[in-house]
């Protein structure tokens, strides 16, 4: 995936409306309509949010000129969901590094601290 | 995924707060001091920053550790090494540090890192936020994280194949 893809992509995830309609397509393709009535916002506003996402590819919609189905483009989801898997990698490995670091330097203060008492 | 063996592996999550920003929040079993002192303290931070088994390695981490001080970590890996340089411009132990970040084959692309420690029943939060220049730097970023943690999977790949095989 481009960097220029991956930003339009996250660009278009980090609103919680937009991932509420991708949640809602997951369970199948939904007319504007349809996808319109759970947000108290207009017909032209959820359009609005469809086009940023069919811009970053997350959705697709049917041809047909007035029941435009939109339906889920996984694909797309799968490349994000597989990008944040590697970053996650890389830094759950550090960070493991250190949780296990600190346990070993916890384990050796309270060593000394048990022999500083004792002398 | 599997569930890692180490301690509070799932309290850790990986956002972008904004265009510019990579955020990265995890949860310790130690005091605050403690993970402040591991984050900052060079004897401290070789054991575990890069240090991510065999062929892994940090032959160099200086630490000036005061505002307008420098840093330098050189990271030996089983592909070749990285070396990472920057300075501090706020030190608040515990509470926070933060400092700049260049990645050397990179260096127009300077980040700001700010680190925050904060006291969680008993346990401690590191947030570590990291903003760059421009939203195309920090997608570049994520884009290299990506190719990086890519090869790290393989490596881990290698450890279960020889372990399976052992």
């Amino acid at each position: 995936m481009s960097t220029d893809h991956l930003s339009a992509t996250f660009a278009a995830l980090a609103d919680p409306t937009r991932r509420a309609i991708l949640a809602t397509l997951a369970s199948g393709e939904c007319s504007v309509t349809a996808l319109a009535a759970p947000f108290a916002m207009s017909l032209p506003a959820v359009s609005k949010h469809l086009r940023v996402l069919e811009r970053a590819g997350l959705i697709a919609r049917g041809r047909e000129a007035q029941w435009r189905p939109c339906r889920l483009e996984a694909a797309r989801l799968k490349e994000v969901a597989e990008w944040t898997e590697r970053f996650r990698a890389i830094w759950e490995r550090h960070f493991d590094s250190l949780e296990l670091y600190l346990q070993t330097l916890q384990k050796k203060e309270r060593t000394h601290a048990r022999k500083s008492r004792r002398q | 995924m599997p569930a890692s063996p180490v301690a509070n592996s799932h309290t850790f999550a990986a956002s972008t707060p904004s265009d510019t920003e990579i955020r990265m929040t995890r949860l310790f079993d130690a005091p605050r001091r403690l993970v402040f002192k591991a984050m900052c303290e060079p004897e401290h931070i070789r054991q575990w920053w890069g240090n991510l088994g065999e062929g892994y390695s940090v032959p160099v981490c200086e630490v000036d550790l005061r505002v307008g001080g420098a840093w330098k970590f050189v990271n030996r890996h089983p592909r070749g090494a990285a070396v990472f340089y920057g300075v501090y411009r706020e030190i608040a132990a515990p509470d926070r540090v933060v400092f700049t970040e260049i990645y050397e084959p990179f260096p127009d692309a300077e980040s700001v890192v700010t680190a925050v420690f904060t006291e969680e029943a008993g346990k401690t939060r590191l947030t570590a936020t990291m903003c760059y220049p421009s939203r195309a730097v920090r997608d570049m970023v994520l884009k290299t994280g990506m190719e990086k943690g890519a090869a790290i999977s393989y490596d881990r790949l290698d450890e279960v194949a020889s372990r399976l095989q052992s």
